[in-house]
């Protein structure tokens, strides 16, 4: 174990589940003192769950919370020595700006040490802080965040910028360990934001403190973290300093999250060479030989050259300006490719592109097809993954054929009843369809995540008892649509979890 | 001449029923407060009724009786209400809306009705006739409490639980998070309904002489009986007013008529 006393906090096989939903599932992060954390994800990753697990206002359903090397998992949140500054900040209305920041203070307890004056032994106590210990402090805080003699103000006369300022200066007064923030900036305008951005990293630079900060803007997460934590779907996609999330990204989702990019279906071919869009590229990643793989691609790292001269060719297909480069979008066989450069094209042009090495980043890729656990129910019929499927039993033996009361009769004349069979299914990415029709399908779920790849979408479907389906498909749907799916009974191949005597 | 219609004109109805219905009443009223009749029988200013209610010993019982009943019954209600509509507030529990009816029910039900079965209640254990002032406060409670459940379980219901979770955060207990937040932010809720049975508790003579048997006189039925067996319209006229100017004394202490956003929001119901 490194730096084990560097660690301020650890979660350990953390899991929170709320009525039998998983919202954090074996999560494993630990945070040294002193670092400025990100927890980023889309809503619902379970970053606020896993802060408010931190705080106490959430119980972990299993796992520890080590604060120091203490497990504090089962602490009320008034037990620990961390404060939080709230989404909608949660400032008291009935109390003026003093007492808001003053709250805290008031019930803290310090240890005070004094000499007995006729025996000269020392001894402690525990003592509430003094009016005027309270009122110094209070100053300092408001004097931090710019608010100076605002003490006797309404909170409803402030703006919403300067409640913020109220609600850091309301937990940092505390002096904690930790200080939470739960997405702080989130209702504040474009400018305003990136202006606490900069006070909040230079506050977090003066005061030392640990800060854990959640939000789902990916910019916010680069600008301000010295680590950042992609959360996705109750688990931690990857943890890494914001440069090595960038340009690293472990697996699609990460990529595709942070930043702009191009994700391709790819092979690795061997010997550091990668094919993806009908080329063979150089890379600098290893793999095994022929494994199947994403490659991500980052649109500043796409050269633009004369038709006859690049790796690539394709035709432009849109060009916007944005500011300082202009986006390009580039055609090439059925691939869709995002270019960022600060020359333009015109559409329609015909151009080359190159792809270096360095610009090429091969990842893993996570789901090759989809495995379910699966019981034949009747002939022919199989449940799983949530759904009931028709599917041809009679592939399970070689050379067998049901009879007409539906029992299977092997090669070798034997009749058997598999009811109640347990076997496995496996669907690949490429046979599953969505229809918005919910009874056209055999199992119903809800999309929950979404990211393009090339040329086609790659969906995760959740249904209703957490089974996930992952699968291909060229058109565009929503986050969250609920759709039902189809897979025809000659894509799902059965396997026999124990080999009977046929 | 041609006809403009405008938003202005649709309060006219309002307009009118104000005048009809509120200030000439009150005009009337403050008239025959400051009348009398003399032996010619001409009405003439006069601060006699005034003079009258306040040095007459008896209407000082009356007034101090009706304020005593009024306040034990509010206080009573208010601690009936608050931990009950605290409990339906917070418990999460999907039927707290049932049970919440249930204590509403009661308004539901013709108000002489449920007066006269708490009436044969009380005769039969006993109460009637020997505790007149328990009676009538026991009726005065029964009566009012849901007009001090709801106000209060309203004020509870939208208190924003995150400021519970910033109380924790700070360092306070379930206990301190109760004293320094819930009840000072409940506390509009509370002055509503306290101004919701305060007031009517005042007047309402029907509790009083069903369950007081008749022998406990609160002020609504002094004025009942100047207005009814003395046929005395200005001493009637005069003690409404005097009502009037205590119940309107009782909001201004319990904060009733601050129009800060808190009671802006609907925290007060009426």
């Amino acid at each position: 174990m490194e730096g084990n006393e560097n660690k301020i906090i650890e979660l350990i096989n953390v899991s929170k589940s709320f009525e039998n939903t998983d919202v954090i599932d074996n999560v494993n992060l630990y945070i040294r003192k002193g670092e400025f954390v990100t927890l980023l994800g889309p809503s619902g990753c379970g970053k606020t769950t896993t802060l408010r697990m931190i705080a106490g206002f959430d119980l972990p359903t299993s796992g520890q919370i080590l604060l120091n090397n203490k497990d504090i998992s089962q602490l009320p949140p008034n037990k620990r020595p961390i404060n939080t500054v709230f989404q909608r900040y949660a400032l008291f209305p009935h109390l003026n700006i003093f007492d808001n920041i003053a709250f805290g203070l008031k019930l803290k307890k310090v240890t005070n040490t004094y000499i007995n004056d006729k025996t000269g032994e020392t001894y402690e106590k525990q003592e509430k802080l003094t009016k005027s210990e309270i009122e110094q402090k209070v100053k300092k805080a408001l004097a931090l965040v710019d608010l100076e003699g605002f003490e006797k103000r309404n909170v409803a006369t402030l703006s919403g910028g300067q409640q913020q300022r109220v609600a850091i200066a309301r937990a940092i007064v505390n002096e904690p360990e930790i200080l939470l923030l739960d997405e702080p900036l989130g209702a504040l305008d474009l400018k305003m934001r990136k202006e606490m951005q900069l006070e909040l990293k230079e506050m977090h630079q003066k005061l030392g403190l640990t800060f854990i900060y959640v939000t789902h803007d990916q910019e916010e997460a680069l600008t301000m973290s010295d680590t950042i934590v992609v959360m996705a779907d109750g688990q931690i996609q990857q943890i890494g300093k914001p440069t090595d999330i960038y340009n690293e990204p472990a697996n699609a989702f990460v990529a595709d999250f942070i930043g702009e990019s191009n994700i391709f279906n790819a092979t690795y071919e061997g010997d550091r060479k990668v094919r993806f869009c009908g080329k063979v590229f150089a890379c600098e990643d290893d793999f095994a030989k022929n494994e199947p793989v994403d490659v991500v691609v980052r649109p500043e790292d796409i050269e633009m050259v004369a038709p006859d001269q690049g790796m690539l060719t394709g035709t432009v297909i849109s060009v916007v300006f944005k500011g300082i480069h202009y986006q390009i979008i580039v055609k090439v066989g059925k691939n869709e490719i995002e270019i960022q450069n600060t020359q333009s094209r015109k559409v329609g042009e015909q151009i080359g592109m190159n792809i270096y090495p360095d610009g090429i980043h091969v990842m893993k890729k996570e789901f090759t097809s989809n495995v379910f656990n699966g019981v034949i129910t009747k002939h022919n019929t199989v449940e799983f993954g949530d759904g009931e499927f028709a599917c041809d039993v009679t592939k399970l033996y070689p050379g067998s054929h049901l009879d007409e009361e539906g029992y299977l009769i092997t090669a070798k004349g034997n009749k058997l009843d598999l009811t109640g069979v347990e076997v496995t299914a496996e669907v690949g990415l490429n046979d599953i369809k969505m229809s918005d029709d919910p009874d056209e399908g055999n199992v119903r779920g809800e999309i929950i995540s979404l990211v393009y790849i090339g040329d086609h979408y790659r969906y995760t479907v959740r249904t209703e008892n957490e089974e996930d389906y992952v699968f291909a498909c060229d058109d565009l749907w929503n986050e969250n649509d609920k759709v039902s799916l189809i897979i025809p009974a000659d894509k799902i191949r059965l396997t026999l979890k124990k080999q009977e005597d046929a | 001449m041609k006809f403009h219609f405008s938003r202005k004109q649709l309060c006219i109805p309002y307009a009118v029923f104000l005048v009809c219905f509120v200030i000439l009443p009150m005009l009337l009223i403050v008239f025959y407060a400051f009348t009398a009749e003399n032996e010619t029988g001409n009405l003439t200013f006069s601060f006699n009724n005034f003079i009258g209610f306040f040095s007459s010993p008896s209407k000082w019982q009356t007034l101090g009786v009706s304020v005593t009943i009024s306040l034990i019954a509010t206080f009573f209600c208010v601690l009936i209400a608050y931990p009950l509509s605290y409990i339906l507030a917070r418990s999460g529990w999907k039927k707290s809306n049932v049970l919440l009816t249930l204590f509403i029910l009661p308004m539901w039900l013709n108000f002489v009705l449920r007066i006269t079965a708490l009436r044969e209640l009380l005769d039969m254990i006993g109460f009637l006739g020997n505790y007149d002032y328990v009676n009538t406060i026991i009726g005065m409670v029964y009566d009012f409490l849901p007009f001090m459940i709801l106000p209060i379980y309203t004020q509870l219901l939208k208190l924003d639980k995150t400021l519970l979770e910033a109380s924790k955060d700070l360092g306070a207990g379930a206990f301190t998070t109760f004293t320094k937040v819930t009840l000072p932010l409940s506390m509009p809720g509370v002055y509503s309904g306290i101004t919701m049975v305060f007031v009517p508790s005042m007047t309402n003579y029907v509790v009083s002489e069903t369950l007081g048997n008749s022998n406990i006189t609160i002020l609504g039925k002094l004025i009942e009986e100047y207005f009814s067996t003395y046929a005395n319209w200005h001493m009637g006229s005069m003690i409404s007013i005097i009502l009037l100017v205590i119940i309107f004394l009782s909001m201004l202490a319990t904060g009733g008529f601050k129009n800060d956003n808190e009671n802006s929001r609907g925290s007060n119901l009426w």
